[in-house]
């Protein structure tokens, strides 16, 4: 009992310190789901797409783009222009997806813009599929853009922290579509411009600083910062 | 992993020659391995091991440069650098800096191999790209001793001032003054226990000292500008112009990461630095020996206008530096004409409208041109006079002189003529007073000889002012023709903007208030018994044959200043935010005080067409 507390504080103890290292050397997945509302309970994932970021560089190769199976997405329509054939062709089952999503967020960083969202969702996911427990550190690209312009004393107006306004602040280019794979690409270059805005030696840890944190997903509801 | 389609991704590469025309399956070989970084401006992209590879700039711009940093390349969005390192193993040691804060494909290395393999017109796009370095490497390379380049990526300790010129707090403006007269320097730094807390500079002393009518007892506490920006030694010179724009300011600190000033850079430093002399770019297009090489040269041109408006030089005389480059240029392009083509068969002259010929150009101007021949051509000689307008016509588009839209250049067979056949021109317009002829009058009648004997341009000019002072109507329909444009000055105190299209709400510096300016001292330079032909110089004339009150011309000249500083910043700033030189202006952008002030310049131009309009016309408009 006592060994194992012990062993667990170790771990915790090698995590807080490789945090320290630079950013680089972690890998990270940049996230974005589609869904059909706003609400966890109630509705549901459309679509994910995700890419890595690898070295410090985004990993065009990892990129995916997933649609989920049965996904009804009528009311979705208008802001995705998925249709139902779309989910059709390429459907996948959600189980499927999870499992997937979780042998690969095993060891890295999961990356969001707006991580209310994507957090919701995927608690929700992990509680219906019953799924065994993952620990993650998280950042929110958004977050990181809101702590800097507080930080700054350079205050953002009303929408400037979407993700098109946040991106040509640092002279990214705009992008035409939507879909998940769009917005995950797009948060993946958000990330490193903010990054690179950081200056030298940015470590993990500064990250988490200023737009992160630490999640449990588990089937029992467990959430902590 | 395979690559899979990334919709923003694939539509770039698809749509960027010379990938566009690769087919689907060789688009995707290529996207294998692809991965996509993020660059800060003044990062160094190091192209070792993995990054030995061809580079795709998706948003942004980067300079290649010797490892002696002499430019060899200057490239931007869907332009690729590593070229070399891949086809050559880059033995050139070249390196590659970021200009601006970039977004960069990287490709896979063997990847982008094999695709090479598979298409001839990729491997031969890649080989003229490389073929191309190669040539502006060695010219760069002997231009280190000789040719100075734009050496942005420097960094600013190495042209820094380090003679400080230093005050405290309690010191007083009067002290501070002598000690930088005393020093010949236009602004001191104000130290507190070793370190910056503030600048003081000639332009405070005018505007929060003299012009209030304070004390020169007064400290410097009091009227300093605390906190100034600064930036550090190691940064680099294109971080310093950015800042200095981005401020608009012309004095910036150089201090050590500890606070402590260790040096200054001015404007003045940035303009010195970078050798953008328009002295040293004449002497440059005199040396050249192709219209190739010329227009290399000028590629300098935007970025000496740039850095002749930052450095506050009034606008009259940017725009005779401006005169004197674009006339050496047409110049030299006729000279390399000449070499080419053969001594001319008889004497002629070269002759420039509008803009050029007032001596008021700025960034994007256009040519408009023309030729006089001393006679009569054979067919033989008229086709040696075709090629050679079309050889500096061409040219001087090449150097970034745009072509005319209008079709007025000496390459046009309407505009190579004999004196006699000009004289015939001037005289039809001036007797018919059509429309036609009027619209013809704001280009032609302001005209200027860049080459050849003078004399018979001088004679031209001398028929046309008698034509013009026998045709009493001419002036008076001109008068009224030119007034029909009014400044944009509503009776409810707003802006008349253009109403629609891509300057919705925007003023429009040149035509809504610069034109006008120029028409109305087109009227009173025609009237006059001398010619003259810059818009002030005009003015002047009039004031000086008695034609116009003192009180209204200068006004009209302070007008004409005033717009002009304002149309030079307006076109610096879309210039560098987006390449084109666009005169309008948002008057949101404006300060309240700024806004009242332009709207009393816009009143000054209409109390002065009322004058014009009483003066030429019999105020019948």
């Amino acid at each position: 009992m006592l060994t194992s507390l012990f062993n667990r504080f170790k771990a915790w103890r090698l995590h807080k310190s490789s945090e320290k290292r630079p950013w680089q050397e972690w890998d990270y997945l940049v996230l974005d789901i589609e869904t059909s509302g706003l609400d966890p309970k109630h509705d549901h994932i459309v679509s994910v797409g995700w890419v890595l970021i690898q070295n410090g560089q985004i990993q065009l190769d990892t990129a995916r783009h997933l649609l989920l199976d049965g996904a009804q997405v009528e009311d979705s329509i208008g802001i995705h222009l998925i249709t139902d054939g779309d989910v059709a062709d390429h459907g996948r089952r959600e189980e499927g997806v999870i499992r997937y999503l979780r042998q690969l967020l095993r060891d890295k960083v999961l990356v969001m813009h707006h991580s209310p969202l994507e957090l919701g969702f995927l608690k929700a996911w992990w509680q219906q599929l019953k799924q065994p427990p993952l620990s993650v550190s998280w950042l929110d690209t958004l977050a990181i853009e809101r702590t800097k312009s507080t930080r700054n004393d350079q205050p953002i107006q009303e929408g400037g922290f979407r993700l098109a306004p946040c991106r040509a602040r640092y002279g990214l280019p705009d992008y035409q579509g939507h879909d998940a794979l769009t917005d995950a690409l797009a948060t993946a270059e958000l990330l490193l411009a903010q990054v690179a805005y950081q200056g030298k030696g940015c470590r993990l840890h500064d990250l988490l600083e200023i737009g992160g944190g630490h999640v449990t997903f588990t089937s029992k509801q467990k959430f902590k910062r | 992993m395979a690559a899979i389609d990334v919709p923003e991704v694939q539509k770039f590469i698809a749509n960027t020659p010379p990938f566009s025309n690769l087919s689907h399956a060789q688009i995707t070989t290529l996207l294998t391995g692809m991965s996509l970084s993020y660059v800060r401006q003044g990062q160094k992209l190091v192209l070792i091991d993995e990054s030995a590879t061809v580079h795709l700039i998706r948003r942004g711009a980067c300079e290649i440069r010797t490892p002696k940093g002499a430019l060899v390349d200057q490239i931007a969005d869907g332009e690729c650098f590593g070229v070399l390192t891949v086809l050559a193993q880059n033995p050139d040691g070249l390196e590659v800096i970021a200009m601006e804060d970039s977004l960069v494909y990287r490709f896979d290395k063997q990847a982008f191999c094999k695709v090479l393999e598979q298409s001839e017109s990729l491997a031969l796009f890649f080989k003229h790209t490389r073929q191309h370095r190669s040539r502006k490497l060695s010219r760069s390379q002997s231009a280190d001793l000789n040719t100075p380049v734009l050496q942005l990526s420097t960094p600013i300790e190495q042209i820094m001032t380090r003679q400080l010129v230093q005050a405290t707090l309690d010191e007083t403006v009067q002290v501070a003054a002598a000690r930088m007269t005393e020093a010949r320097v236009s602004s001191i730094l104000i130290i507190e226990d070793k370190h910056l807390v503030g600048i003081v500079t000639d332009r405070d002393l005018r505007s929060r000292v003299l012009a209030l009518g304070m004390s020169a007892e007064v400290t410097l506490a009091n009227i300093m500008t605390g906190d100034p920006a600064t930036l550090e030694p190691t940064a680099l010179v294109m971080e310093a112009q950015t800042l200095m724009s981005e401020h608009n300011i012309h004095h910036l600190p150089i201090v050590s990461a500890e606070g402590v000033p260790v040096g200054m850079m001015t404007a003045a430093d940035l303009l010195r630095h970078q050798e953008l002399s328009p002295i040293l770019l004449i002497n440059q297009i005199h040396r050249q020996l192709t219209v190739e090489s010329l227009a290399r040269v000028c590629q300098q041109w935007p970025t000496l206008i740039v850095n002749l408006i930052l450095t506050d030089m009034k606008p009259a005389d940017i725009g005779k530096v401006l005169a004197a480059v674009s006339d050496n240029l047409t110049q030299r392009l006729i000279e390399l004409a000449i070499n080419e083509l053969g001594e001319p068969p008889m004497a002629f002259q070269f002759l420039v409208f509008g803009s050029q010929a007032r001596s008021d150009q700025s960034l994007g101007s256009d040519q408009d041109n023309g030729l006089m021949l001393s006679r009569a051509p054979t067919e033989v000689e008229g086709a040696y006079f075709s090629a050679l307008a079309r050889f500096v016509c061409d040219g001087l588009g090449d150097c970034g002189i745009r072509l005319c839209p209008g079709d007025i250049m000496a390459s046009n067979p309407k505009w190579r003529m004999t004196r006699s056949q000009w004289q015939q021109v001037f005289s039809k317009w001036i007797s018919s007073s059509t429309p036609e002829a009027l619209l013809k009058a704001s280009i032609f009648f302001d005209v200027r000889c860049v080459y050849g004997d003078e004399e018979s341009v001088v004679t031209l000019l001398k028929s046309m002012q008698t034509e013009v002072a026998n045709h009493s109507l001419f002036l008076a329909t001109l008068t009224r023709s030119a007034l029909a444009s009014k400044p944009p000055l509503g009776f409810f105190r707003h802006f008349l903007l253009e109403s629609s299209g891509e300057h919705k709400h925007q003023l429009d510096l040149k035509h809504q208030g610069l034109a006008l300016i120029n028409d109305i001292a087109r009227l009173y330079g025609l009237a006059c018994d001398r010619y003259r032909v810059g818009t002030i110089e005009r003015l002047e004339q009039a004031i000086y044959e008695k034609r116009i009150s003192s009180d209204t011309a200068r006004n009209l000249m302070d007008a004409w200043h005033e717009l002009n500083a304002l149309r030079l910043e307006a076109q610096r700033r879309h210039w560098q935010s987006s390449g084109k030189a666009s005169a309008y202006l948002d008057p949101s952008l404006l300060s309240p005080l700024e806004r009242t002030h332009l709207k009393a310049t816009f009143a000054i131009i209409k109390d002065a067409q009322e004058v014009a309009l009483q003066h030429f016309a019999g105020g019948y408009a």
